[in-house]
């Protein structure tokens, strides 16, 4: 185990720079998830950290060590792929033992570390199949275990859970997690799902075009996110954004005036009104709302609807029933209201 | 794939396969059986399908008339030779183009695709001097050399390139971070799953070195150095005539490697050939 350091870390290709200078410390033990949309940088900067892209700027280091010279296999780490990366033409155990073999480990030593892995994975009743004659979950579980077989300071995880349908998804995410906890080795995990980074992150670093935008833990980045790039990812459903210009009587929007918390400030001010739609209670004394379609989940209703011109998306714990066209009234919870700067997208509240 | 034929269908079907394939086994048939048959009979017509008489005993000349076991053992061990070079050769050239990056690689690998278009005729004269400065006439070098760094090697490269170019590069990464070097990447985890391209290389190198006459007539001169294709052509009487029967008997055994590659190998061969992008 060990703290992963990264200081200005950039990457160009050619004239093209894709990473712009990220700063990012990871405790010793650590669960970091990289989140962010296709193509962030959030995989970029995970093959930085395993050696398998060159760094460009910056420094990057495992312990006390800067790696950015060293080899992948100089730097103690392990990494679990997308497509697993398995190889075919080896059984499972071969797979999990392979490391420790080309670092002359003993064969006992192979076969013991082998076995601690499988009996963590619950992969004995494999050790001698082919990854072809294995499900996805279990090749997963497989890849996972040629990671931890070899006690590596840092595991790198690389949108591991992609390719799994979402039943499956949510199994492997907990066994992931506890995993985690069990060796309790310093993880850096790369998703662009931010329900996977929420569940499973004690710290997510969001990025964006490159650039980190957020880095916090998973509810103070949902509580309180930096800016409205921030807010739009984190949660799901997305936060509700209305655009319009702060006043003393409220958040005067095109059709609608929304109520403001007292001593809020910036009057007059061009601001991004964002309120979560779980945020929003059905309240006979609130704002008008138009209802445009109704989603009853069972446990909870989401309802499309326009305030204004604006439409916004509502989760409530009552079963709503309002048909399309009809008029419901809804109240923020003006405690969890968001304002962000209609420029720059910062947090004004 | 699944069909549902009626009886009548499936015999028609199989009817028009037994007509169409008579093109096909028909030269192979009449090679086996006149090399059997007196040499009156093997012109006789209408052709006789089933022998009349049989004389087994030109099996026996062939190895009277010639060295015909030294001469078979020359074309075994340089088809070996040449097969074991080509994928050697082949399978790095290709994995190089495939997985390295490296300046003007696309550049040099359109140039090397290029030596195809060269017919072997053209070249023959120049790599006849070529051999012959360095004491290599009369030796089986020239047919073992110049198809293993010759268009046989280039086609095969093409073939390895393409195989390698479809191999996941996250399964090259896994390997760099298990602590494989690029060799060892290559050996141990590239290669194994090359199988079957490199199969269907070793299948089609080997039948060319097998089948190779105009390298053999230029570069061998005495009888006991010939290959086989050029060894099937000494079967004359004393006045230049071909002693068909004979030669057919010498053809048949020289066939027989060519058919056990074909009936065991096939399967490999169609899925290398799958593999590598060169079958829809």
């Amino acid at each position: 185990m060990a703290p992963v350091t990264l200081k200005s870390v950039k990457k160009s290709y050619g004239e093209v720079a894709t990473i712009h200078g990220i700063d990012v410390d990871i405790a010793d033990g650590e669960f970091v998830v990289l989140v962010g949309p296709s193509g962030c940088g959030k995989s970029t900067l995970l093959r930085m950290i395993a050696g398998l892209e060159t760094v460009t700027g910056g420094e990057i280091s495992i312990g006390p060590r800067v790696v950015n010279d060293l080899e992948p296999k100089d730097r103690d780490i392990a990494m679990v792929f997308q497509n697993y990366a398995l190889y075919p033409h080896m059984s499972v155990a071969q797979n999990m033992g392979f490391s420790l073999e080309h670092r002359g480990a003993s064969k006992a030593e192979i076969a013991e570390r082998v076995n601690w892995a499988a009996d963590i994975l619950g992969l004995k009743p494999y050790l001698d199949r082919f990854p072809r004659q294995l499900s996805g979950g279990q090749r997963q579980r497989v890849a996972m275990g040629r990671a931890i077989v070899r006690n590596p300071q840092v595991f790198l995880f690389d949108e591991p859970l992609s390719n799994l349908d979402a039943k499956l998804r949510v199994v492997m995410r907990g066994e992931i997690k506890s995993l985690h906890q069990r060796l309790g080795v310093t993880t850096v995990y790369v998703t662009h799902d931010q329900v996977e980074a929420m569940t499973m992150a004690d710290k997510i670093v969001v990025m964006n075009a490159g650039r980190v935008e957020q880095i916090g833990a998973p509810l103070d980045l949902y509580d309180r996110p930096a800016n409205q790039f921030v807010a739009g990812f984190i949660g799901s459903p997305a936060m509700n954004f209305i655009a319009g210009t702060i006043t003393a009587e409220g958040f005067a929007a095109a059709g609608a005036t929304l109520p403001l918390p007292p001593g809020t400030g910036n009057t007059g001010a061009q601001a991004v009104y964002g309120i979560r739609p779980e945020h929003l209670a059905l309240d006979d004394s609130g704002i008008a709302a138009r209802v445009s379609l109704v989603e009853p989940m069972g446990s909870e209703t989401q309802v499309t609807m326009a305030i204004g011109e604006h439409t916004i998306i509502g989760v409530f714990r009552e079963r709503v029933q309002a048909r399309p066209g009809e008029t419901i009234h809804v109240r923020p919870d003006l405690a969890q209201l968001h304002l962000f700067d209609a420029a720059t997208g910062a947090r004004l509240n | 794939m699944k069909t549902d034929l009626s009886p009548r269908m499936k015999i028609g079907l199989y009817g028009l396969m037994c007509v169409l394939l008579i093109p096909f086994v028909f030269p192979t048939w009449w090679m086996v059986t006149s090399s059997v048959k007196p040499i009156s009979d093997i012109f006789a017509f209408p052709p006789d399908l089933w022998p009349r008489r049989f004389d087994f005993t030109t099996y026996q000349k062939v190895f009277e008339l010639q060295p015909f076991a030294r001469q078979y053992w020359n074309s075994a061990y340089i088809a070996a030779l040449v097969t074991i070079g080509t994928m050697i050769i082949s399978s790095m050239a290709g994995y190089a183009f495939a997985r390295i990056k490296f300046p003007f690689a696309n550049t040099i690998f359109m140039i090397v695709l290029l030596g195809l278009l060269i017919p072997s005729e053209v070249t023959i004269v120049p790599l006849f001097q070529m051999f012959l400065k360095w004491g290599m006439i009369n030796t089986h070098w020239p047919l073992i050399l110049v198809p293993i760094f010759g268009a046989p090697s280039v086609f095969a490269t093409f073939v390895m390139r393409q195989f390698f170019i479809a191999l996941p590069g996250e399964l090259e990464e896994a390997a760099r971070v298990d602590g494989l070097g690029r060799f060892k990447i290559f050996w141990i985890i590239a290669l194994p799953l090359a199988k079957p391209a490199l199969g269907a290389v070793a299948i089609f190198t080997f039948l060319h070195s097998w089948n190779l006459y105009l390298e053999p007539i230029v570069f061998l001169s005495s009888t006991n150095m010939f290959t086989l294709p050029q060894a099937l052509t000494q079967f004359t009487d004393a006045y230049g005539g071909a002693m068909w029967n004979i030669q057919l008997a010498a053809a048949t055994m020289t066939a027989i490697p060519v058919l056990l590659v074909f009936i065991f190998a096939q399967k490999q061969f169609v899925e290398g050939l799958a593999h590598s992008g060169l079958k829809g």
